[in-house]
């Protein structure tokens, strides 16, 4: 009897300074910090950890056997004459620009057509959303099976119609050939995005030109057009985010061959093939760095866009 | 729009859309023809030729196809899972409260637009000495990691939509903060819950960096599997095709019944297509 006292004593003491710890945890001063508690630990694993591990063995020479090799800047100086890399950053601004740009163009001109609500919207909608969520990689292979110089549909129907053959992987056409894939599974994006936009343009303001007999093309680019640009800059910052690190669709197409070394491809090479982990930091880290930067400021691009459509 | 202008609308219409779906409807073409069909160069061969099952029966019975699919399966739902719960509280603490005024945000968000093969690098040597390449469980926790940051942003916007008056009403009825998060916040949130959960499953479900570098035979995903059909000796295109078609079949189903939410998905939120 007595012995149970006790027992259920302490239990219940325990339980009291459990709760002490979980009042403060929930308490209105720290409740806000309990919530970001996994988050935290997430990202410090998962971020930090990479970040100064890289930045450590930038400094050093390491072939993933044996002891890393201390040997300062040398990575980054060898990195800045590196006439590859400096060769992969320039294809990947290549394709940057190249894809945000035609994206943009169909897009708009798409949009522009899909403005007003139609009959069938929805099948439209539906089916020209449907690559969007497929694998990149899937459809890299996919492209690249209809673009095979013998027997892929591409070529096969070119010369049903009486026209030459293309050579789709020449080392002159390689990049372009990726950019197209990219363009074809994300025009849609920017259609889409574009069309939202147009739909929610108050009418008065049209209605107000049209009276005044301004010119299609007037209202167009002194009314349509700066009233999309919020829209037309989300669309620019978030395919820049994706496209700077595109790596699917070259592994499913060249493989970096054919001068269509992408930046993220450069490093997966040096890191993974040649496994030079001091060099691939080095690259890595520099990768970060720009990326970092554009994306900062983007992000600032991005939420000024944001307050402009809320 | 005159009766001309309704013609060239519909001719500009399904000319995209042919150029949009034939590609993929050639994944199912590829899939149910013979090689000799699959290697034609004769034009009418691309569209009428004789059905067959062989790619399929190939795919079943010389690639381990369904051990990979189930690996596919297993790592999405539980990377997804343990995302929603991460994140969930993550974005309600930005939404209510703006926590870190911004810069924490920001902080998450730029995860998504770390490059993967940073990461990569130094996880592939922890993992080599840990034991964790080609396991289910190391490959789950990188999902984890690059999923997290853009449910976080997605779901921000779907607690920012929750008016704050209804927390106040409940705590004036002695409702406490965790109390509030459970009972009135989560249900309302429900819906944004679903989209942020099929977007993760769908992002997971194609990963392909981490999988592809981080898993060899038992963790191997389908989306690795496939892609090495194409650069061994000789390029496998039906059991390829074969292999696609099974492994896109539900993220177009996905795309075909979400396509309201897709835009917003897609822009984290911000479109609200």
């Amino acid at each position: 009897m007595r012995e149970e006292i006790t027992y259920g004593t302490v239990a219940g003491y325990g339980l009291t300074r459990k709760s002490t710890i979980w009042e403060t945890l929930t308490s209105e001063r720290y409740f806000k910090w309990t919530l970001l508690i996994p988050l935290i630990i997430l990202l410090g694993i998962f971020m930090v950890y990479p970040l100064l591990y890289c930045a450590y063995y930038s400094f050093h020479q390491w072939g993933m056997r044996g002891d890393a090799l201390y040997v300062g800047a040398q990575n980054y100086r060898q990195l800045l004459n590196d006439k590859a890399f400096l060769e992969s950053l320039y294809q990947t601004f290549k394709v940057l620009i190249i894809c945000i740009v035609c994206e943009l163009l169909i897009g708009l001109g798409l949009a522009l057509l899909w403005s007003r609500e139609f009959r069938g919207e929805n099948v439209v909608r539906g089916l020209a959303l449907l690559p969007l969520l497929v694998a990149p990689l899937i459809l890299s292979l996919l492209w690249n099976f209809m673009f095979e110089y013998d027997f892929g549909a591409v070529n096969i129907v070119l010369q049903s119609l009486g026209l030459n053959k293309i050579y789709w992987w020449s080392p002159e056409r390689a990049l372009y050939s990726i950019c197209f894939i990219t363009i074809w599974q994300w025009f849609p994006f920017a259609t889409f995005v574009l069309v939202a936009g147009l739909r929610s343009l108050p009418k008065d303001v049209f209605e107000a030109a049209r009276v005044d007999g301004a010119s299609p093309w007037y209202t167009f680019r002194r009314l349509t057009l700066p009233m999309l640009s919020p829209l037309i800059m989300i669309v620019v910052v978030l395919r820049t985010m994706w496209l700077i690190r595109l790596f699917d669709p070259l592994y499913g197409t060249t493989r970096g061959g054919v001068q269509t070394e992408l930046l993220d491809w450069m490093v997966y090479r040096t890191a993974f093939i040649y496994f030079d982990i001091g060099y691939g930091s080095t690259m890595a880290i520099f990768s970060l760095v720009l990326t970092m930067a554009i994306c900062a400021i983007m992000f600032r691009i991005l939420m000024k866009a944001l307050g402009g459509t809320k | 729009m005159g009766r001309f202008g309704k013609i060239i609308f519909w001719i500009i219409t399904l000319s995209v859309l042919f150029i949009i779906v034939a590609p993929l409807a050639w994944i199912y073409l590829t899939a149910f023809k013979s090689p000799n069909d699959i290697f034609t160069t004769d034009v009418k061969k691309l569209v009428f030729f004789k059905f067959t099952s062989e790619n399929f029966q190939r795919l079943f019975r010389e690639f381990p196809f369904w051990p990979n699919f189930v690996n596919t399966i297993i790592i999405s739902t539980t990377s997804t899972l343990v995302v929603l719960a991460i994140s969930a509280l993550a974005a309600y603490s930005f939404a209510r409260w703006n926590t870190g005024r911004g810069h924490l945000l920001f902080t998450t968000i730029s995860t998504r637009m770390f490059p993967g093969v940073v990461a990569a690098i130094p996880f592939f040597v922890l993992y080599r000495n840990l034991g964790l390449l080609d396991t289910r469980f190391g490959l789950t926790l990188l999902h984890i990691y690059f999923n997290t940051s853009f449910a976080t942003f997605l779901l921000y916007g779907f607690f920012k939509e929750i008016p704050e008056e209804l927390e106040q009403a409940a705590m004036i009825d002695g409702y406490s903060r965790v109390d509030i998060f459970r009972k009135i916040v989560m249900p309302l949130v429900r819906p944004g819950l679903a989209v942020t959960a099929v977007f993760c499953l769908v992002w997971s479900w194609n990963e392909f960096l981490f999988s592809f570098l981080f898993t060899r035979v038992a963790a191997r995903p389908v989306t690795v599997l496939i892609s090495s059909f194409w650069g061994s000796i000789e390029v496998q295109y039906g059991p390829m095709a074969a292999g696609a078609a099974i492994a896109i079949l539900p993220t177009l189903v996905i795309a075909w019944f979400m396509q309201r939410y897709i835009i917003r998905g897609l822009t984290f939120g911000a479109v609200k297509g």
